[in-house]
């Protein structure tokens, strides 16, 4: 039997290193339009603050030769032939599979893709583009950037580039970074200390409307308040669209069902999938590396044994990095919102039938681990939470098993 | 394999335990040295709930929520120990370990491990070197009190954690009377200070 894999992502290193720890022998076959070995997107922006490359190949940079893969490389799939079971790619080869995994990923969506075609304007979603910005830093001596989209990649984005030294601009259209994890309260929060901590400008409320260049050279960008600003680079993240077009012909996700089928003798997983939330079972692409490990390794035992279903994703995130100051978040902001805040830290968990509908803990990760569990694990809270996120000495799952209760204050 | 069971009712919270855990894991293997180094590691902890102490530390969970979290490939498990490890060369800080660690095992900052000058994550590494070498880990041999037992962790302690997560930490119960009286003292001396006796 077969096996393709079209992306070599963590989705699809996963599945091919289960098949093969699990005894698969026959062929395999990885197709990426990139010409690395599988690398975790979550590590790229360290190497832009200046650590090692090999670090972002978490599973190895041998992987292809480890696992038995023939991997071809820089050659995007662009279409899936189900009726004759082969992928086409850019360059015209033809693979054909008895088994497909379908996971392409996600990539940058541009507002304005010509954009791109001005040297100092790039994208912030693969190790293709830290590569290139890197070395654009490098060549050009920049010291100062724009970055374009206040979401989990463009607040990744500029504290990468904040460590390296650069003096940094971030540009979002909403009242907060970080929109979709944060609720306002919260949101503005993390915002007004992440600009503390840094010193990294941000403008709120404010879009780049227009760049202008000097032969092909980026030189300014404008603002939609009119305001311009001169610099030698822009990031643009304002979004993602998972590259479904190959198998779906539209850029809405590949729907899997529990196996992670998208249609027979066809899986899929990872930021291209589609799946039920494991809690609220709304369906939607949630894109972190615990679901898409989950749903790989459902596939791959899917494959091999023919039995296991995934249990759904979870919209569970955190961002911590480059500085100690940790934004997590999971659930729904809908609900009797129970908060507690003191100096850095703040906390706030949204309660529905005295159950945990969703939450944010911003400032340090102490009760995080705790409040994940009693979150997945649907337990009643509503006599308890106060206390869970206001002990000072973030013991209170030690208390609740020991069955000690919280001193009554004085 | 074997695993660090809790009996939290003889922890009499003298902290022998942080004390081996920071000379075992830093570079040097002295206290002299350990003591006011802002990079001393201590991976377990003693937490004083009221009259209770508990010496809390990795468990080294199997299925582990953190393994399956690490984005970056930092997080392993030693298949002879059944460890958790941590290797701070791949360990980018991002806390998707810690964002779904029920037992708040592991912490952050820059340790003697750190490779490029910044916060890591550390933990419990069961002191795999020296378990593996047939010796018990540093914790459970300063114990004076017999609260860190190092034990077998048979495959029924796997139901004991799906029925009671409670049973799961703290292994077997029976306590000798000094430490009876010992606790009664102490639980004595907690209620006297919120002004209940």
């Amino acid at each position: 039997m077969k096996v393709v894999t079209v992306g070599t992502g963590m989705a699809a290193a996963e599945f091919v290193q289960r098949l093969r720890l699990d005894g698969f022998g026959d062929e395999i076959v990885m197709c990426s339009d990139e010409g690395f070995a599988p690398y975790s997107p979550c590590v790229i922006p360290f190497y832009l603050a200046g650590e090692p490359l090999d670090t972002v190949y978490w599973k190895g940079k041998d992987f292809y030769g480890r696992y038995r893969v023939e991997a071809r490389l820089s050659d995007p799939v662009v279409e899936v032939d189900t009726e004759q079971r082969l992928v086409r790619t850019a360059n015209g080869r033809n693979e054909t599979y008895d088994r497909l995994f379908y996971a392409a990923g996600a990539r940058s969506w541009y507002p304005r893709p010509e954009w791109l075609d001005t040297r100092g304007v790039f994208g912030f979603k693969t190790l293709s583009d830290m590569v290139a910005i890197d070395r654009y830093i490098g060549e050009h001596n920049v010291r100062k950037a724009v970055v374009f989209g206040g979401g989990f990649i463009g607040v990744d984005a500029a504290l990468a580039l904040w460590h390296r030294g650069l003096d940094i601009t971030l540009v979002h259209r909403n009242t907060r970074v970080l929109s979709q994890m944060t609720d306002e309260e919260g949101g503005q929060f993390a915002t007004r200390k992440l600009a503390q901590k840094t010193g990294i400008h941000i403008r709120l409320n404010t879009t780049v409307s227009e760049i202008s260049a000097n032969g092909g050279q980026l030189a300014a960008v404008q603002f939609s308040d009119g305001s311009t600003m001169e610099t030698a680079m822009l990031i643009v993240s304002i979004g993602v669209a998972p590259n479904s077009e190959p198998l779906r012909g539209d850029d809405k996700g590949v729907p899997g069902d529990p196996q992670m089928l998208a249609e027979s003798g066809i899986y899929t997983a990872g930021d291209v999938a589609v799946t039920r939330h494991a809690v609220t079972g709304a369906t939607g692409i949630y894109a972190t590396y615990p679901n898409a490990m989950q749903q790989a390794r459902t596939a791959a035992r899917h494959l091999l044994h023919g039995d296991g279903a995934f249990g759904g994703s979870i919209n569970t995130n955190v961002l911590k990095k480059h500085i100690d100051f940790p934004i997590v978040s999971a659930g729904a902001f809908s609900g009797e919102a129970v908060t507690w805040q003191q100096g850095d830290i703040w906390r706030r968990v949204y309660l529905k039938d005295g159950m945990i509908n969703g939450y944010i803990i911003i400032g340090d990760t102490r009760i995080s681990g705790y409040v994940y569990q009693l979150y997945l694990s649907r337990k009643r809270v509503d006599r308890t939470i106060r206390e869970i996120l206001s002990s000072p000495r973030h013991d209170s799952y030690y208390r609740s098993m020991l069955g000690l209760t919280m001193p009554l204050a004085a | 394999m074997k695993r660090i069971f809790v009996q939290y009712k003889k922890c009499l919270a003298c902290k022998a335990c942080e004390t081996a855990c920071a000379v075992e894991h830093h570079p040097a293997g002295s206290l002299a040295a350990a003591l006011g180094d802002r990079k001393t590691q201590v991976n377990v902890r003693v937490l004083g709930i009221e009259h209770e102490s508990f010496p809390l530390s990795c468990r080294h969970c199997d299925p582990a929520d953190c393994l399956d979290a690490c984005p970056s490939g930092a997080i392993s498990r030693d298949a002879e120990s059944g460890a958790i490890l941590l290797d701070a060369a791949m360990c980018k800080a991002c806390a998707m370990c810690a964002m779904v660690c029920p037992f708040d095992a592991i912490s952050f900052k820059a340790t003697h491990r750190s490779c490029y000058d910044r916060d890591v994550a550390y933990k419990c590494d069961l002191c795999n070197e020296r378990v593996k070498a047939g010796r018990k880990p540093a914790c459970v041999e300063a114990c004076h009190s017999g609260a860190l037992v190092y034990a077998d962790y048979d495959a029924n302690r796997l139901k004991q954690a799906s029925k009671s997560l409670r049973a799961y930490l703290l292994g077997e119960e029976g306590l000798p009377p000094q430490l009876e009286l010992f606790r009664e003292l102490r639980r004595k001396e907690f209620a006297r200070r919120r002004g209940g006796e």
